[in-house]
């Protein structure tokens, strides 16, 4: 029962990183009918970027963990805007049906290059800002830097919720989303919006990279696998539902500690794309997928 | 007010205006009236910026706005209530309110006294009163039609464009909106409307042009146009 226990709360903050990654996939989605499929990248980027700062590395740390986070989040914001102004925007003026594909997978590609020369090919441990003493909860034991993945996570995905309910820059956001000519019509900036939404996307890629590094390895390659599974969250969970990639998150997430832990680790990341497969067949607009109902 | 020039659009390949002239002074209300296919939703479309002219000029107070993009000509003070409505049907009744006023909240366009306005649009259709907080979607199509008015009035515009208003509403609803239009015209709103209704359009307006194949037919003082036995057997017969 412990190690049910065990497994499930382990599965649900890894599920919780795919989460936010997810929730990036779909602001992009929304407002521009495209992805940034270098997403993973953003997240090692903000990685590499506050280990810079905060790791034991070139002299470091310079500044504490919480301090790094802000810096981490501006950084992935301008990183974001750059992809969607040199990769996205000739291809959605063009009205390219795939070379946003291929420009942000290439972009993708480029930035990693880049963290190789930059931090080097060898993954490098993140100094844990929370004790490493794991807590025992019934039986199971859970890392703070855990607790600290699921809090940050949902504290990210409810500030941007609050953010496009109340103010009115998260209105025109929506109202983009929902009919991009019908809020050009109401003086709303819709490419300005778009890049901002690249940019919130990164950032929060950014965000899951400095939260999963304490717990993981940093490097180059630490991005690739993490974006390819969150975007398969991004699909099972629907690309249009907030709640869907929460659920869709946690069910990946879980489903790899249990296979791993009841079958054999060489298995983990079957069952994730078995769930994949059968929703794409049962119902392939997400689990919590949705169309809009428009009336005439 | 507003001023179209010799003004061409295509969409594609297919060109579908062909010179279009008309004007709307300050206070006026004009109507562009045709069968369908004429080009009176181009032309809108045109003066709104959600496409681009390919040729003639648009201007607004004598300065150019052909050519820009929509955003930028809401905040010249151009509100266009499009064809189809187009209300943000995921969000509340408020808040496609609220949006209206983007560019008033956002320092686009002097800020006034939003909340004010909000209350005077409730004020002036009642039903959306009623309906603040609900989901835009819910409405029926006449309230999104009313929503669509209000939604555009919250520019506090320089020009109103209304793209058939009455379209696919009940007789009754047709009624409300055509007296809605005049209301507006009372409190000094300048407005362009397209309208499938030509006799009712020409009813309330002040200056009427007819459009057939990408350019302008006839023109005239409204009272006129409803007296031309040409306009009299193309558009006004058969019961409209």
């Amino acid at each position: 029962m412990a190690i049910l226990l065990q497994l499930l709360l382990s599965g649900v903050a890894l599920g919780m990183i795919y989460a936010v990654i997810a929730f990036g996939y779909q602001s992009t989605f929304a407002t521009s009918g495209t992805l940034n499929f270098g997403q993973g990248e953003a997240l090692m980027l903000g990685a590499m970027v506050g280990l810079s700062m905060a790791g034991n590395v070139a002299g470091g740390p310079y500044i504490n963990y919480w301090a790094m986070i802000p810096i981490v989040l501006i950084f992935g914001a301008l990183q974001g805007a750059v992809v969607e102004r040199i990769g996205v925007r000739p291809a959605i003026k063009t009205k390219s049906e795939f070379g946003w594909i291929m420009s942000t997978i290439a972009l993708g590609i480029i930035f990693r290059n880049v963290a190789e020369n930059v931090w080097g090919r060898d993954d490098m441990p993140f100094p844990s800002p929370l004790p490493t003493d794991p807590l025992h909860i019934f039986g199971a034991s859970v890392l703070p830097m855990e607790l600290l993945v699921v809090v940050g996570a949902i504290v990210m995905m409810v500030g941007v919720e609050i953010f496009n309910r109340r103010s009115i820059y998260g209105k025109a956001v929506v109202a983009t989303s929902t009919d991009r000519d019908a809020a050009g019509l109401m003086g709303i900036n819709t490419g300005l919006v778009i890049t901002f939404s690249y940019a919130l996307s990164s950032a929060t890629a950014a965000f899951a990279g400095v939260l999963i590094a304490p717990i993981t390895l940093t490097g180059a390659s630490m991005g690739a696998v993490l974006g390819l599974k969150a975007f398969a969250v991004a699909i099972i969970g629907g690309l249009n539902s907030g709640l869907g990639v929460i659920v869709g998150g946690i069910l990946l997430g879980v489903a790899e500690t249990t296979t791993g832990f009841y079958i054999s680790t060489g298995y983990k990341d079957v069952p994730g794309l078995i769930l994949l497969l059968l929703v794409l067949s049962v119902k392939p607009a997400g689990l919590f997928g949705k169309s809009v109902i428009k009336k005439v | 007010m507003l001023e179209v020039k010799n003004l061409t659009a295509a969409y594609g390949q297919v060109s579908v205006l062909h010179g279009v002239s008309l004007k709307v002074e300050k206070g006026q209300l004009v109507t562009l009236i045709g069968s369908n296919g004429a080009g009176k939703t181009t032309t809108m479309r045109a003066i709104s910026g959600m496409i681009s002219p390919t040729g003639g000029e648009i201007l607004l107070e004598g300065k150019s706005i052909g050519g820009l993009a929509s955003h930028q000509i809401s905040k010249l003070g151009v509100a266009h209530s499009p064809e189809g409505r187009r209300v943000f049907p995921t969000q509340s009744v408020k808040d496609n309110l609220l949006l209206g006023a983007f560019s008033r909240l956002t320092f686009g366009r002097e800020r006034g006294d939003v909340e004010g306005d909000l209350d005077r649009a409730l004020d002036l259709f009642p039903r959306l009163r009623e309906r603040k907080d609900q989901l835009a979607g819910t409405l029926s199509g006449g309230e999104q039609q009313m929503l669509a008015m209000a939604r555009a009035l919250m520019l506090k515009p320089e020009v109103l464009l209304l793209d058939e208003p009455s379209m696919g509403l009940a007789p009754i609803l047709v009624e409300e909106v055509f007296h809605i239009i005049k209301r507006l015209k009372q409190e000094g709103v300048t407005m362009l409307l397209v309208e499938q209704f030509a006799a009712a359009a020409l009813g309330v307006a002040d200056y009427g042009y007819v459009m057939e194949n990408g350019r302008i037919a006839v023109e005239g003082p409204a009272a006129q146009l409803q007296n031309d036995p040409k306009v009299k057997e193309a558009y006004l017969g058969g019961g409209h």
